[in-house]
């Protein structure tokens, strides 16, 4: 097949697969919002309300877009893209089975966590060029809190690197076919946990939204579907951090205990399953904490999480190479 | 000292607690509560055995009210005896307080329980009570308060001060 | 600041602790000039409100931030201004429950207890026993309504949001067992001079007694969700303190000056309904700040159900109102009476000139001096503390603008 076509196939596939998944983890969120807070959520648009986020899509989609006549246009209209691209792109790696990922990249855990760095220039474009103090307010934090958090972010998820000894997430998938690393990565796991949920503007470390504090922070001025491309990329980045925290530590798309033959099959189902189970635990987590703070969460960074790494990549370091000689 | 972090296990702990509770949502439209028996919505008249309502149009509860939203429009015949043109209500400027149905002495009038007051026409906020009734004929010849005297409406709106 | 906890400060007596010198307290918008620390930095001036998430009702805060902190505050207030002073000038004594519902709405029962007492004093009316009863109950009852209301949206302030939808959930049946007695939700219109309303109707204690014990378990998970929750300690100690000074200075009242660590409650240092004869505690804390403010409201709640559960067992026989006559026409005078809110001291001040409406009505809304001590101690803080500070003091709009 001409290998162009291919490609192009595979950006379709890749944003068929985001739309979808941010349709469906909307409803998700509001489902387990509202059965947290003893509510039920939507349930008058089809059955149980399923079809209530296609019908706000659809809205989103026919709403007037209107443009306040301070912002700085060009900056306004790019920032839902530059927002937006960033968190579609951040599919390629993602392992959905030995053979189902978009590009097998040698560097792949390398190229998600330097593509999903990008996000947080969108949002402070967003946040700067809608003139507004609130926006302006949230964008900074955003940003703020997003390069802090990139350094525990990485530097939590390379101990499991140095466990494999490759950067390729099926390799790291394909090396815990024995045992998950979150037997013994637990700390790493606790670590690129809370690192993810700053990564990922999660309660409790939502400073850029900050519903009581900025209104809505570096959103307030967007509506339409430029909104809802703001909105669709939180989920699709969510997923995309779930779906990292299921490969490098629960053993991606293996199960344990069933011969390899067998789980091809259904691989994407099992990686699919396990990556909502995570972002069940994500809003299990924004159901119930409250809010950090701007300053403490700058020092729970630098002076918590990033000692705390450095820490336990040394004790992983040393365990590799003890078992390594022990082996030898 | 606990250890840092077991509050917040709690707290997730709790919060799945109250899930596994189940949902309290009443939905609306669907299902209804009922209300208790005091519940106090709308002012309605209310009638005899034969339907005839049982206003004496003693005025006493508009001069109750503390916000006017209830107005009497009565003509005396030549005999004395009293017809109501008009017993006008201002349903979107009642406050459901009950004061009129508690002054009234004849329990002509009651706190409904009719709580669906979402009118699409701001017209229909104001309506009469009574229209073009005869007053009923109180059972004893003088009203039970020494002041509520039998007066148009015009007349005691002025005075509720 | 330390003090013993059961000292009762009675009126007057804090005060002669020393004579409060209004330190450098900024109020108003102060203006600090940009590149006083080497930094030009450029002062963002925000307006919080009057529509905003956070601001309790229609509060506009207008906060100077530099960055992240704020160097200035001035409160505005009078968004929810109705006139209900003036408004109960032309109202008969028994309909001014009406107006002092809607006041503080989310503790109607206080507030018309205010005006029923304040009435009664004119006139000299004998209430009888079983209507003290009822009104403490029923006080305790919207006290414990009310500050569900205040730790919902505590958290909400915080960012935390489960903990709200559970606090309604309870308050819910409160409203429920509220509606049953008084026929109303919120504007209950129960309480009147001489006594209240109606009978608390038949079936209202099993109903309460279910409540409560329910409520023991969850008023304990309550607190561990949010008051166990790290992060919300981390957000709430040592945030927003309010110093013994301060706190008198500015005229707190309620459980915001029980946290100063003054220990002064109308309910029991100057009675009323049945308080006398109810067997409770006046919670206090000392530090002044958020987290002894969050302390102090979770105990009065478990305090309340106590209360509830004396109220139920010790209920008189007798009459729930005394004879008054259906127009009220006190002599003319003045007097003064105040019940302890959840809020803190609500007085009602009246004036009769011996007709059936008060010459002249004014309250003592409680939030309205906690909103001017937060004015106060807000510059230097962080915006986020800003809101949890302005959440923690408990303000009701309706009743600050009347």
């Amino acid at each position: 097949m001409n290998p162009i076509l291919v490609a192009c196939l595979r950006v379709l596939a890749g944003l068929g697969l985001m739309l979808l998944n941010g349709v469906v983890l909307i409803y998700m969120l509001r489902k387990v919002l509202g059965h947290l807070h003893v509510r039920l959520g939507p349930m008058n648009v089809g059955w149980h309300g399923t079809v209530q986020t296609v019908a706000d899509v659809l809205k989103l989609l026919t709403k007037e877009d209107p443009t306040p006549r301070a912002v700085d246009k060009a900056l306004y209209f790019l920032a839902p893209a530059v927002v937006f691209i960033p968190s579609l792109a951040a599919y390629a790696a993602l392992p959905f089975s030995k053979t189902w990922a978009m590009a097998d990249l040698a560097t792949g855990l390398l190229f998600t966590f330097g593509i999903m760095s990008l996000v947080p220039l969108g949002i402070l474009m967003a946040g700067w060029s809608s003139a507004n103090k609130w926006s302006l307010l949230g964008g900074m934090r955003a940003v703020g809190q997003q390069i802090a958090y990139e350094v525990p972010l990485l530097l939590s998820a390379l101990p499991v690197v140095l466990m494999v000894g490759s950067l390729n997430l099926n390799d790291i998938v394909a090396a815990q076919d024995k045992l998950w690393f979150f037997i013994p990565q637990f700390p790493a796991l606790l670590l690129f946990v809370v690192a993810s949920l700053v990564e990922l503007n999660q309660t409790p470390f939502d400073m850029s939204e900050a519903e009581s504090e900025l209104v809505a922070g570096f959103s307030s001025e967007y509506a339409s579907m430029k909104f809802g491309l703001l909105f669709l990329s939180e989920f699709s980045n969510l997923f995309i951090m779930a779906g990292l925290t299921v490969t490098l530590f629960f053993g991606g798309w293996s199960l344990p205990f069933i011969p390899a033959q067998i789980q091809a099959g259904f691989a994407p189902i099992v990686f699919v399953a396990k990556t909502y189970l995570v972002i069940f635990f994500f809003m299990w987590i924004r159901g119930t904490f409250p809010r950090v703070r701007v300053d403490q969460l700058q020092q729970l960074g630098w002076k918590v999480l990033l000692p705390a790494n450095l820490a336990w990549l040394l004790v992983t370091g040393v365990a590799v190479k003890l078992v390594e000689a022990v082996a030898r | 000292m606990k250890l840092w972090g077991s509050g917040l296990v709690n707290g997730l702990r709790i919060s799945m607690r109250n899930m596994r509770r189940g949902p309290i949502t009443l939905q609306y439209p669907f299902e209804k509560l009922e209300l208790p028996e005091r519940a106090r919505w709308t002012v309605v008249p209310l009638s005899d055995a034969q339907g005839v309502p049982v206003c004496t149009a003693c005025g006493t509860c508009v001069k109750t009210c503390p916000d006017h939203v209830l107005a009497l429009d009565v003509t005396t015949n030549e005999d004395r005896s009293k017809h109501i043109n008009h017993f006008s209500y201002q349903l979107g400027a009642c406050m459901m307080c009950g004061l009129c149905v508690e002054a009234c002495p004849f329990s002509a009038i009651a706190m409904s329980h009719d709580y669906e007051l979402a009118r699409v026409d701001p017209d229909t906020l104001e309506y009469d009570l009574i229209t073009d009734t005869p007053a009923y004929k109180p059972k004893r010849e003088k009203p039970a308060t020494p002041d509520a005297p039998a007066q148009p409406a015009s007349a005691s709106e002025g005075d509720a001060s | 600041m330390t003090q013993d906890p059961n000292l009762t400060a009675p009126v007057g007596a804090a005060v002669s602790e020393g004579a409060y010198v209004p330190a450098q307290l900024p109020v108003g918008l102060r203006r600090v000039p940009s590149g006083v620390d080497e930094v030009t930095t450029e002062h963002l001036v925000v307006n919080f409100g009057p529509q905003h998430p956070s601001t309790h009702g229609v509060l506009r805060m207008i906060i100077e931030a530099d960055g992240e902190e704020v160097v200035g505050a001035e409160m505005s207030i009078g968004y929810l201004h109705r006139g209900i002073e003036k408004l109960a000038e032309h109202r008969r004594y028994n309909a001014l429950g009406t107006l002092m519902d809607r006041g503080d709405y989310t503790s109607g029962i206080h507030g018309e207890l205010a005006a029923a007492m304040v009435t009664e004093k004119l006139l000299e009316i004998e209430v009888p026993e079983k209507a003290h009863w009822i009104r403490s109950l029923m006080g305790e009852v919207n006290r414990i309504a009310s500050h569900l209301v205040w730790y919902g949206t505590f958290g909400l302030d915080a960012g935390a949001m489960g903990q709200f939808l559970y606090a309604v959930r309870d308050r819910e049946d409160l409203l429920d067992i509220l509606e049953a007695v008084s026929g109303s939700r919120m504007m209950f219109n129960y309480v009147r001079p001489g006594g209240v309303l109606a009978d608390l109707p038949a079936g209202i204690d099993q109903k309460l007694r279910a409540f409560v014990d329910i409520f023991d378990v969850h008023i304990e998970e309550h607190d561990q969700l949010l008051g166990g929750n790290e992060i919300f300690q981390s957000r709430v100690h040592g945030v927003g303190v309010i110093d013994k000074q301060t706190a008198i200075g500015f005229g707190l009242t309620g459980a915001n000056l029980r946290a100063s660590g003054v220990g002064f409650d109308v309910r029991r240092d100057r009675p009323y309904a049945a308080y006398e004869k109810l067997d409770f505690t006046v919670p206090m804390a000392t530090e002044g700040d958020c987290w002894a403010r969050y302390a102090v409201r979770m105990e009065e709640m478990r305090q309340s159900v106590r209360m509830i559960r004396q109220c139920l067992d010790g209920m008189p026989e007798g009459d729930f109102t005394a004879k008054v006559p259906k127009v009220l026409r006190p002599p003319a005078g003045e007097a003064y009476a105040a019940v302890e809110s959840p809020r803190g001291e609500w007085g009602v001040h009246l004036v009769s000139d011996g007709s059936d409406t008060p010459y002249r009505l004014r309250y003592r809304p409680p939030a309205l001096y906690a909103l001017q001590v937060v004015e106060a101690i807000m510059p230097g803080s962080l915006i986020a503390d800003a809101i949890v500070t302005a959440g923690s003091v408990d303000l009701v709009l309706g009743e600050i603008d009347r």
